[in-house]
């Protein structure tokens, strides 16, 4: 029996990093368009993976929770959605994660969703066995509120007695492994031995996880798994953008991951002490490939001078300008403008105006940002004589 | 700088001069009129300026009129270190040419020499304090701008710091740009503005934005909160109802039970109330029955007080008829003596009232006699008065017509002839007829008045016969005479005597009337005429006749009797006593009279009350007995129908019928209150009250449900989280753009404040120097009190002279001049060497007097006696104004002129011969090709050559 399995598709996200799209104005201009693309992507990676499934020939697309990025999401992200699902022929089960749990406000439940969800589509928002094909059973353990307080996956597992011979088991459930993020003050985590054990009796035979946007497989039970976000939403994922594709029997399954994502989000950390760094970093931006595609966030660690520091600016927007984005990360970065004796000879002042501008340096060498200002400010005054 | 020579060729009216300045010092160009002193300067400036190719109006201006040559200018100039011969031509054959003598030769040509020159000036000379020091011709002399001159700041501080030369447009403008750069983002007021006002709003807007949002999400999060605490709530009252629902029926059973024994107490106690009742009655029977007995037994005592009472009456009624039967007698004996004494009384009345009548009717008698007496005088007295016809007027006439008849026989008299009588002896006369005895020796007057006869009987007789006059006078007399006798004959009187004699006889009449006129009046005095008064007496006589029925005729006569009159009045008196007793007695007797009636009558009404007492009692007596006998009937038939025995027979019964019904129900309600109803009832009002709040509950959270689920509904469809991520985003990068631009904000602020500060601080550092510099070259001219106070724009605000603080404006305009000079002498001197530009003064102090002009002499000595001090240049028309000068070197221009144009020239002279236009003329056609160039000393022309005193350079 072949499945394919997917989660976390987070429609309706929106990055900050990508840009402004101001909420009342048209949406337009440089960063509003990445931001459109971005959202764009999210849907193709849905039909890619929906044509994954037509090829592969999988009895069911089982999307492990977190298909909506909020149960609020617009009526255009949900009419988009079902119109990516409705170019689906393999059956797909939807289940509500932690995103869009099934409460009063569930999206899965909304009208406007209802009215277009095509006919093979799926909601498990009621807990327990579904039998999805003749033979094939799906163990829905949905989130019903944003903050459950049990393990739902654990309950279920609980209340399952043995499959009947003949049966395949697929549980599908929405959270972290208690191995993967040890919080002890979340109720909500999955507690692993309870799944082991009921892979091992035969009470399940595939444990789908939703949750985490990296893909990953359990080390001791490779049944147990993530397929991770097909299309990447943020800096911190290892290895987004795939789907799984199953092929299971009642002993074991052979997963082959397959790709369907097309952003990059890199985060690079870079140490800035002279012009050799910044032609490095120059470098390192110029041949990271589809840079339409690809968001960058930088942590800046150095020294420069006030000449230097023009330089780097210029150079991030250079690069800004062809990536979907450039950032940088205050918070980590720890970059230091300190004017040198070369820039104050730069400004080739005189008199009363190199008595000025040599004030400001000495406030700009004791971390006097405005006076670091004031001082690029004169730079530019000086270079433009009129 | 310096300039050692300029050399023009065909430059406006200039056909070929070369002028040589003297290296220090001061350089006096003197020359008159249009002889092309301020050409030799504008012409410098075209040769610094402008490349050989331009043609700006002002070098298509310099070009001579009328002559194929362009406009040439030469100069040789040492500035820094270098030295060079620079020459230019323009708009015919352009031509440019650099030679660089020192420190290393060069030569350059066109654009290239053009920017070799460009490139040293910029390198080693200052040419906006260049422009700063020059006073243009016909311009006051006013305050040089100095302070607001970047350049000259930068001169002075150079000058002050002897910094190296830096490129002079490195900061030109810089604290400018700054501002602009300020402005941008802030108003002077310091209100954002522009970008960052806009980043402002922007960051303003999506805060407002994103917390519209946030709270719209909330709200939605809030609801699917309740609707799970809606489902809970819902889910608990469902079980609560039905638990509930238990507990209701049996309570309800319970209650039923005890509601129908309820019922059976009730009607215990309804029949025990209904015995009680009837017993209630039996008695009242029996009670009415005993009251009837007692009332027949009442009504009899009664009856019997009754006609006690009316016997006890007729008793006392019998002795009051007899009291007032007496008193009635005695009223009838009273009235009897009441009534004689008043007929007494009355004649005596009557007596007294006949006698005071006669005595009346006599006097009126008397009265009428007297009456009768005067009437008859009176009438006798108006008969005279009837017949007199002499009234009081007439006989005043009288007398008057007398008088003058007197007066017109006296004037007669005294102008008529007299004829005097003198007889010796007693003689008699007869004159006029009548004899006259004349005594002797008496003169006899005759006055002749008409004609007289005076004889002497017998023995003659003498006629005078008056005058003509004399007859006239007679003739007045006769007509008075006879005018009274008229008057006589028409009163009836004889003469005059007779009228007055019948005037007195009408006089005495009329008295004698007046006289029984008040006599008659006296009498009839109370009555008014004598008819009246007859009318009294008659009215007396009557009186009397009918009172006393006298006859009249007896009464006449007793009235005449004039002694009858005195008894009468004696009477009188005593008749009054009588009159007056009787009157007395009959009024005691009537008073006794009425007093007997009284207790007759109030004997009367004693009966009459008796006697209607009497009536009532004898009523009440028989309305007792009536009563009596009725009730006594009532009683007897009463006892007839129920004998007084069954009454109370029958009332025993029923009370002991009662109390056995009272018993009953007393024991049924003790033995319902042991099952406690009141709580089961409590229990069961509470139970149900219970279940109606839970339906309720029920309902509240059913319709809340509803809400909920509507809004949720709405919400799903308003895409709040799609609106609350681009909020987020909007609000983050409007942070960053506010941040961004707000840090560019204060960046620029401080720079601007940086610089500001800056510039001064080295502005007031200047301050000091340069007053410093200029009070000691102006206190040559004003004296050594003299004090300035300069602001940092090396402005002169003030002057004190003789401690009296002018301000700058507030000067003469001889002493701005004279302070403007000073000041830019002063800058001069202040300048390094190396740095000093020539100081150009076209032809100033027109408003300087001599004396000040003397010392301005002195002022330009002292400012470039230093070793290396600026050159300075006077051009002037007026060359006394600056002999006072001592360093001067005196360089006199004559006119340049073509030698074969001299009528041309005079021609435009004649039009355009004004000092102030003289650097616009002076024409001269004139054609010369580019001399060559690079001499070290100057070519020499002839007749427009200078030669000058050659200085030895300055350091």
């Amino acid at each position: 029996m072949r499945f394919v399995h997917t989660a976390d598709w987070q429609l309706g996200m929106t990055r900050r990093v990508l840009g402004a799209r101001p909420p009342k104005e048209a949406a337009g201009g440089l960063t509003g368009e990445a931001q459109a693309r971005f959202a764009q992507a999210r849907l193709d990676a849905v039909s890619t993976l929906g044509r994954l499934a037509d090829e592969r020939d999988a009895a069911f697309v089982l999307v492990c929770g977190d298909v909506f990025e909020s149960n609020l999401v617009g009526p255009d992200v949900v009419a988009r959605a079902c119109e990516a699902l409705a170019s689906f022929r393999t059956p797909v089960l939807l289940l509500p994660g932690n995103h869009d749990p099934a409460d009063a406000a569930c999206v899965l439940r909304r009208p406007d969703f209802v009215r277009r969800c095509p006919p093979h589509i799926t909601v498990l928002d009621t807990p327990g066995v579904h039998e999805v094909a003749p033979g094939v059973e799906v163990v829905a353990a949905p989130w019903r509120s944003k903050h459950p307080l049990t393990d739902l996956v654990g309950e279920q597992l609980a209340a399952l007695d043995p499959a009947p011979p003949g049966t395949l088991r697929v549980l599908a459930g929405h959270g972290e492994l208690d191995v993967l993020d040890p919080d002890d003050d979340e109720p909500a985590r999955i507690r692993r031995d309870g799944v082991l054990a009921a892979l091992a009796d035969g009470r399940v035979h595939y444990v789908a996880l939703g949750d985490r946007h990296s893909t990953w497989a359990d080390a001791v039970d490779d049944r147990i798994r993530h397929p991770g976000t097909p299309e990447v939403t943020d800096f911190d994922e290892v290895d987004p953008g795939h789907v799984l594709v199953v092929d299971l029997d009642e002993h074991a399954a052979r997963v082959s991951v397959e790709t369907v994502g097309r952003w990059r989000f890199v985060r690079h950390d870079a140490g800035l002490d002279g012009d050799d760094d910044l032609d490095a970093l120059d470098a390192r931006l110029a041949a990271l490939l589809d840079k339409e595609r690809t968001a960058v966030r930088l942590a800046l660690v150095g020294t420069l001078s006030l000449r230097q520091r023009s330089r780097l600016d210029d150079l991030l927007a250079a690069h800004g300008h062809a990536f979907a984005a450039v950032e940088v990360l205050e918070q980590h970065s720890d970059l230091a403008t300190v004017p040198d004796d070369a820039d104050l000879d730069d400004l080739a002042l005189h008199g009363f105006a190199r008595d000025a501008a040599t004030d400001l340096f000495a406030a700009a060498r004791r971390d006097d940002a405005e006076a670091r200002d004031a001082l690029r400010l004169l730079h530019r005054l000086v270079g433009s004589p009129r | 700088m310096r300039l050692h020579r300029i050399r023009l060729r065909d430059f406006r009216g200039v056909h070929d001069r070369e002028v040589a300045l003297a290296e220090r010092g001061v350089t006096v160009l003197q020359g008159d009129n249009e002889v092309g002193k301020t050409s030799t300067v504008a012409a410098l400036d075209l040769l610094f300026d402008a490349a050989d190719s331009s043609r700006r109006a002002d070098i298509r201006a310099a070009q001579p009129a009328g002559v194929d040559a362009g406009p040439e200018v030469e100069a040789e100039v040492s500035t820094g270190p270098y030295r060079f011969v620079y020459r230019k031509r323009w708009l015919r054959r352009p031509r440019t040419e650099l030679h660089v003598l020192e420190p290393a030769r060069e030569q350059l040509t066109g654009a290239d020499a053009h920017a070799r020159v460009t490139a040293i000036l910029d390198e080693t000379m200052d040419r906006v304090l260049w422009r700063g020091l020059r006073v243009e011709q016909h311009t006051a002399v006013g305050q040089a701008d100095l302070g607001g001159q970047d350049a000259l700041t930068r001169a002075l501080d150079r000058a002050a710091s002897g910094a190296a030369r830096p490129d002079p447009t490195a900061d030109d403008g810089l604290v400018e740009r700054a501002v602009e750069e300020l402005r941008r983002y802030r108003t002077p007021s310091g209100r954002a503005t522009g970008e960052l006002r806009a980043a402002e709003v922007r960051l303003a807007d999506a805060e407002t934005e994103h917390e519209r949002c946030r709270a719209a999400l909330e709200a939605v999060e809030r609801d699917v909160a309740a609707r799970d605490r809606l489902d809970a709530d819902a889910a608990g009252v469902r079980s609560r109802r039905l638990a509930h629902a238990a507990q209701v029926a049996e309570l309800e059973d319970r209650w039923a039970g005890l509601q129908s024994r309820l019922r059976e107490v009730e009607t215990a106690r309804g029949r025990a109330v209904l015995a009680r009742e009837r017993a209630e009655t039996a008695r009242e029977r029996r009670e009415a029955r005993d009251a009837l007995v007692a009332a027949v037994e009442a009504d009899a005592a009664v009856v019997e007080r009754a006609e006690e009472a009316r016997d006890a009456h007729d008793a006392e009624h019998v002795a009051a008829r007899e009291e007032r039967d007496v008193l009635r007698a005695a009223d009838t004996a009273a009235r009897g003596e009441a009534a004689a004494a008043r007929r007494a009384a009355d004649d005596t009345a009557r007596a007294v009232s006949a006698a005071r009548d006669r005595a009346e009717l006599a006097d009126l008698a008397e009265r009428l006699r007297r009456v009768e007496e005067a009437e008859s005088g009176l009438a006798a007295a108006e008969r005279v008065l009837a017949t007199a016809t002499v009234g009081p007027d007439d006989l005043d006439a009288l007398e008057d017509l007398a008088r003058d008849l007197l007066r017109a026989e006296a004037a007669r008299d005294a102008a008529a002839t007299r004829v005097e009588l003198i007889a010796p002896a007693e003689l008699t006369v007869v004159v006029d007829g009548e004899p006259v005895t004349l005594a002797p020796g008496r003169t006899q007057n005759l006055p002749v008045a008409g004609s007289r006869a005076v004889s002497v009987p017998g023995v003659l007789d003498v006629r005078v016969r008056p005058g003509h006059d004399e007859a006239g006078r007679d003739d007045a007399v006769r007509a008075c005479a006879r005018a009274l006798d008229e008057r006589c004959a028409d009163l009836g009187v004889a003469d005059l005597e007779a009228a007055r004699a019948a005037r007195r006889r009408a006089d005495e009449a009329a008295r004698r009337a007046a006289e029984h006129r008040a006599a008659r009046d006296r009498e009839l005095a109370g009555h008014g005429s004598t008819a009246a008064l007859r009318e009294a007496q008659d009215a007396v006589r009557g009186r009397l006749g009918e009172d006393d029925g006298v006859g009249r005729g007896d009464d006449l006569f007793s009235i005449a009797e004039p002694a009858a009159v005195e008894p009468v009045g004696a009477d009188l008196a005593a008749l009054r006593q009588a009159s007056d007793a009787a009157r007395v007695a009959a009024d005691d007797a009537v008073r006794r009279a009425d007093e007997a009636g009284a207790a007759c009558r109030a004997a009367e009404d004693a009966v009459r009350g008796a006697e209607t007492r009497a009536a009532v009692l004898a009523e009440r007596a028989a309305d007792a007995r009536h009563a009596h006998a009725r009730r006594a009937e009532e009683l007897r038939a009463a006892r007839a129908a129920e004998p007084d025995a069954d009454l109370a027979a029958a009332e025993e019964d029923r009370r002991a019928r009662a109390r056995e019904a009272e018993r009953e129900h007393e024991s049924l309600a003790a033995a319902l209150a042991d099952d406690d109803p009141d709580t089961v009832e409590a229990r069961v009002v509470n139970a149900r009250a219970v279940d109606e709040r839970l339906a309720a509950e029920a309902a509240r959270l059913e319709r809340e449900h509803a809400e909920t689920t509507g809004r949720l509904q709405a919400a799903g469809l308003e895409g709040w989280h799609d609106q609350l991520a681009a909020a987020a985003t909007e609000l983050e990068a409007a942070v960053r753009d506010h941040d961004a631009v707000a840090r560019r904000a204060a960046a620029a602020r401080r720079l601007h404040e940086t610089l500001a500060r800056h510039r001064d601080r080295v502005r007031r550092s200047y301050v000091a120097p340069f007053r410093a510099q200029v009070e000691r070259l102006a206190r040559i001219v004003f004296g050594p009190s003299l004090s300035l106070e300069i602001d940092e724009d090396l402005r002169i605000t003030h002057r004190t002279l003789h401690g009296t603080t002018v301000a700058f404006g507030a000067l003469s305009s001889g002493a701005q001049e004279q302070l403007g000079l000073c000041a830019r002498l002063a800058c001069a001197a202040l300048v390094d060497p190396a740095d000093g530009v020539p100081v150009v003064i076209d032809d100033a102090l027109g408003h300087t007097d001599p004396e000040r002009l003397a010392r301005l002499g002195a002022v330009f000595t002292a400012a470039t006696a230093a070793e290396g001090a600026a050159q300075v240049v006077v051009l002037t028309c007026t060359p006394e104004r600056y002999h006072g000068i001592g360093a001067a070197t005196v360089v006199p221009l004559a006119p340049s002129r073509r030698p074969d144009d001299r009528d041309h020239r005079d021609d435009r002279d004649d039009r355009d011969d004004r000092e102030h236009r003289d650097d616009r003329h002076d024409h001269h056609p004139d054609e010369h090709d580019v001399a060559p160039a690079g001499e070290d000393t100057p070519a020499r022309t002839p007749g427009t050559v200078v030669d000058l005193p050659r200085t030895p350079r300055a350091g």
